[in-house]
């Protein structure tokens, strides 16, 4: 049965008994797939092609190429700003939701009291709506009059937002961990921090990064959790919102090119640094 | 001899933090929420005295039982549709082998590794006056003028939420297609069954699971849409998201926007109590990036 299952990733289906049909089948998958990845794609290129048009509305007709709306994205002062905003917090709360995921990935693999529970209430922060979690967040800050900011509330929210999400990528990888590994460190003497600096952590080291990365992006990328508790403060989706619920105003393409950028490069970056499996 | 002292107990409370972390921020602030959907607003401030009153609200006025009825029904279409068009793109992936099957799941991940604010707004200026499908559809003459029956309705939010959310729903369905035995549609093509009565028979019921799992993700997160009905759905294409974010941002009632979110919590739950207890939830969510 495993080998068997090895077997299905890499060999395609193949059946001899109606070969015709198989064709047609195959043809007619194709053609689906390639709708599909154009519907996908399609809206993506246009995206690209109206960040260089030169045009003072969004939309065709093409007008010719021109660079002066990410020329204007990269020297306006708030969309600056709230392009380092969304780095910076994207980087403090991936590091913090990391830490806190893999030693709760540690912890989880020894037997204690309400184990069960914390794993469904690790799936809270996903499973709560986006727009609840936004309520949540503002009704419970608010009452306790937290000042509403990046560094308050927005952290907070980030963070609770990637911790499930970190939490889930690295346990897999700690719990399919050979025990034996350490257990013959330790009775070589090797002390816990030992154990962890000199053998854990060098095998998992790119789970890690990968987990660290993954959960920038969701950082990054975050919007509707955030926008009800910033405050005055913006981060770049928050401030892309705002710009497109004011006006179309025509260098919107190259912001959504550029936070688009970002976030597929640093997935792109991580899905390499993701060892496969098979 | 193996040593009992491998750090047991001790390496269990470096479950701590992260447990606290959750209790503080995830169960109290919700618990918090529930409590207030209790408390009233008045010209005075919050009332804190328990009263069920926003619920009366919520069940009395027609407005939010109507919007709270079509967001299920939107939810569901969207489930419905997103299962449709996701299956067959699922079944072709699983087909696949070796080089060309790295090189399509890379490329469909890709565009869901944006933000979703992007994702969304990429279809105003695709259904716009001036947008590509309009000026598509006079160059070859279907229409004279540009038509705004594109953008804002019901069914622009469906579109949207397809566009979104389709990886929940082509990834755990892939990923039961791709761990079903090849061996056994061959036995079924040996015994003689035809490829519809082999995908009836057997691929279809082994993928459930699947299909179960990307369901309940879908309807979930459509559920709970925001940033897709705000800007593509217009006044048509309210949905109750819109309805919850409106407490906070324009008639600042607290507690009935806490009374709306408890609402549909509960319906998310209580879809996922229906169909989702055979589904792997914790698969689909870090999916992205395997």
């Amino acid at each position: 049965m495993s080998d068997a299952v090895l077997q299905a990733g890499t060999r395609p289906a193949r059946s001899f008994a109606w070969p015709r049909a198989e064709r047609l089948r195959k043809g007619l998958l194709c053609a689906y797939a390639g709708l599909f990845f154009l519907f996908l794609y399609a809206p993506i290129g246009l995206l690209l092609v109206l960040s260089v048009n030169d045009s003072e509305v969004i939309g065709l007709p093409f007008k010719g190429t021109t660079s002066r709306w990410y020329a204007y994205v990269l020297t306006t002062p708030e969309l600056i700003r709230a392009l380092a905003n969304s780095f910076a917090l994207g980087f403090v709360s991936a590091g913090i939701a990391t830490a806190i995921a893999l030693m709760m990935a540690m912890g989880f693999r020894r037997e204690f009291p309400l184990k069960g529970l914390l794993m469904k209430i690790v799936l809270l922060p996903i499973l709560i709506p986006g727009i609840v979690g936004s309520a949540v967040f503002l009704v419970f800050f608010g009452y306790l009059e937290i000042p509403f900011g990046l560094w308050t509330t927005a952290l907070m929210v980030h963070i609770t937002w990637a911790l499930p999400f970190a939490f889930l990528t690295i346990f897999p990888r700690l719990h399919g961990f050979d025990r034996g590994l350490e257990e013959a460190a330790m009775d070589l003497g090797a002390t816990p921090i030992v154990v962890f600096r000199r053998i854990l952590l060098p095998i998992i080291r790119p789970g890690i990064v990968a987990t660290f990365l993954f959960a920038f992006t969701l950082s990054f990328d975050e919007f509707v959790r955030t926008f009800l508790v910033i405050g005055t403060q913006r981060t770049i989706p928050v401030h892309l919102w705002t710009l497109i619920i004011d006006q179309m105003a025509p260098f919107l393409p190259a912001v959504g090119v550029v936070i688009m950028a970002v976030s597929v490069s640093v997935s792109l970056i991580g899905f390499a640094l993701t060892p496969k499996e098979k | 001899m193996r040593s009992p002292a491998v750090p047991g107990s001790r390496q269990a409370l470096l479950a701590l933090p992260g447990a606290l972390w959750l209790l503080t921020f995830a169960v109290l602030p919700l618990g918090f929420l529930v409590v207030m959907s209790f408390w009233t607003t008045t010209i005075f401030g919050l009332s804190t005295e328990f009263t069920l009153d926003n619920y009366a609200t919520i069940f009395s006025d027609s407005v939010y039982l109507t919007i709270l009825a079509k967001t299920i029904r939107m939810a569901l279409i969207t489930t419905v549709l997103t299962l449709l068009f996701s299956y067959p793109v699922a079944y072709f992936l699983a087909g696949l082998s070796g080089r060309s099957k790295a090189v399509c799941l890379l490329l469909l991940f890709m565009p869901f590794w944006s933000s979703y604010v992007v994702r969304t707004f990429l279809w105003l200026p695709m259904l716009g006056r001036n947008g590509l499908l309009n000026t598509l559809l006079m160059k070859i003459g279907a229409i004279d003028e540009p038509i705004d029956v594109l953008l804002f309705s019901e069914g622009t939010v469906h579109l949207g939420l397809i566009y979104v959310y389709s990886l929940f729903m082509i990834l755990p369905i892939y990923l039961s297609l791709d761990r079903l035995d090849q061996r056994l549609i061959e036995a079924a093509a040996d015994l003689g069954a035809g490829p519809f009565n082999t995908f009836r028979r057997i691929v279809l019921p082994l993928s459930m699971p699947g299909v179960l799992s990307g369901s309940v993700m879908v309807f979930l997160l459509a559920c709970g849409a925001y940033v897709t009905p705000q800007l593509l759905g217009g006044t048509a294409g309210v949905m109750f998201g819109n309805i919850i974010a409106a407490q906070y941002l324009n008639t600042n009632n607290w507690p009935l926007g806490a009374a709306l979110s408890v609402v549909l919590v509960l319906v998310v739950l209580a879809g996922m109590f229906l169909v989702g207890r055979k589904a792997k939830m914790e698969e689909i969510f870090v999916g992205g990036q395997h």
